[in-house]
């Protein structure tokens, strides 16, 4: 039978495990298995219960008790390789129960991967905002002026994000920011439709990863998380609508 | 197929590769993220000459990024998402929900019922597309365990 500090070590590892998964906008059954499957390579059995904003995990000890956690989760972002990482973490714990220390040290490390530089996030943003354009049958000079807003916005909105502001009012600000300078834009080259331009510099923000998430976890019958998903979705999407509507609104 | 779907496939790719680079996928990885996005609108804007329709093509060009995902996935041991979701960003709704919520500022609300409608039914043709084909390469696995039981 296993002592006590050793089923919180445990509960640690599966909770940080959860909370880089969240945090790195994996879906919530993927969570909920991880952390089940995490338990079950140290031979514990595990009930979970995950939210887009909380993890609930429970552990029943062979003696009858049960050791509880709840661990809130504040600010969520997309991280493929994050989840990559926690992917190849759980395989190899199935393969051997890491000790609490070495574990614990490679998902610090999971952690502190380090994101692409911010100058080449800036300019995936860009060419993400010109070649869509161009799918949407913009003009080569439309994607380009699309181009240099989007890089301008995602540029912006990552600034604000720094500082830490309500996440709808940032995208509502994105939006609004989008709209003015491709009015702009339309004023200085009158040939150019602004609608185009707006839809392509915009589209980085589109919460696609929410609804392809939300839908996935409905079809696997996570009722509460799928809903959550399409609320945020419906919310990013409003907030960016709404400032576009008013930059249109305040410029006509 | 004329130079411009070539020019577009191409598109397709640089836009799932900076999908790819904004999701922080590993930059070796990120070729076979264009790969996967490519592939996506190939798919679909094949369907969509043929039939002429939104829906159907998507969820075709989903099925596409699915086979060739859960097939990428097993051969670089990585997990499906990866190429998933940056793969299915060209088809990703995201201009459509725009314009209904550009509608629904302007008031003209027959037509922005319209483009939710739109809107759900392509999330909802990815979702199936994708998840139709990770049900039959997990069916095919769990066969092949099976048999070997």
């Amino acid at each position: 039978m296993k002592d006590r500090p050793e089923i919180k070590e445990i509960m640690d590892i599966a909770l940080r495990t959860g909370k880089i998964l969240l945090t790195s906008g994996a879906e919530i059954y993927r969570v909920e298995d991880t952390i089940a499957r995490v338990c079950d390579s140290y031979g514990v059995k595990c009930e979970n219960f995950v939210l887009p904003t909380g993890i609930f995990v429970s552990i029943k000890m062979a003696n009858g008790d049960s050791v509880s956690e709840i661990m809130r989760i504040r600010g969520r972002n997309v991280n493929l390789h994050k989840i990559e990482l926690v992917n190849t973490f759980s395989r190899r714990l199935r393969e051997e129960p890491l000790p609490y220390e070495t574990a614990n040290k490679i998902l610090s490390e999971i952690e502190n991967t380090p994101q692409f530089k911010m100058h080449i996030r800036i300019l995936a943003a860009g060419v993400w905002a010109f070649v869509f354009t161009l799918l949407f049958r913009g003009t080569f000079s439309e994607g380009l002026v699309a181009a240099i807003i989007g890089m301008l916005v995602y540029l912006i909105k990552s600034k604000i994000s720094e500082i830490g502001f309500y996440e709808f009012l940032e995208f509502c600000v994105s939006g609004m920011n989008t709209a003015l300078m491709s009015l702009l834009a339309v004023k200085l080259f009158p040939q150019m439709n602004v609608y185009k331009i707006i839809i392509g510099a915009i589209v980085i923000f589109a919460p696609g990863v929410a609804i392809t998430n939300s839908i996935n976890d409905a079809l696997r019958g996570d009722i509460v998380s799928s809903l959550a998903g399409m609320g945020e979705t419906v919310l990013v999407v409003t907030a960016l609508g709404l400032g576009v509507g008013i930059a249109l609104i305040a410029g006509l | 197929m004329g130079v411009i779907d070539v020019l577009q496939l191409i598109m397709a790719f640089v836009g799932s590769v900076c999908a790819g680079i904004l999701f922080n996928v590993r930059k070796e990885k990120l070729f076979w993220t264009g790969l996967s996005g490519a592939l996506g609108w190939l798919s679909y804007s094949l369907f969509h000459t043929a039939t002429g329709t939104v829906i159907i093509p998507i969820f075709m060009g989903a099925v596409a990024v699915g086979l060739y995902s859960e097939s990428a996935a097993r051969l670089l041991k990585t997990p499906v998402t990866v190429f998933s979701i940056s793969g299915i960003f060209p088809l990703v709704p995201g201009v459509t929900a725009y314009t209904a919520i550009q509608f629904l500022v302007e008031n003209r609300l027959e037509e922005a019922a319209g483009k939710i409608v739109e809107t759900l039914g392509s999330a909802f043709a990815i979702a199936f597309g994708l998840m139709l084909i990770t049900g039959i390469f997990r069916f095919a696995s769990r066969l092949r365990e099976q048999k070997k039981a």
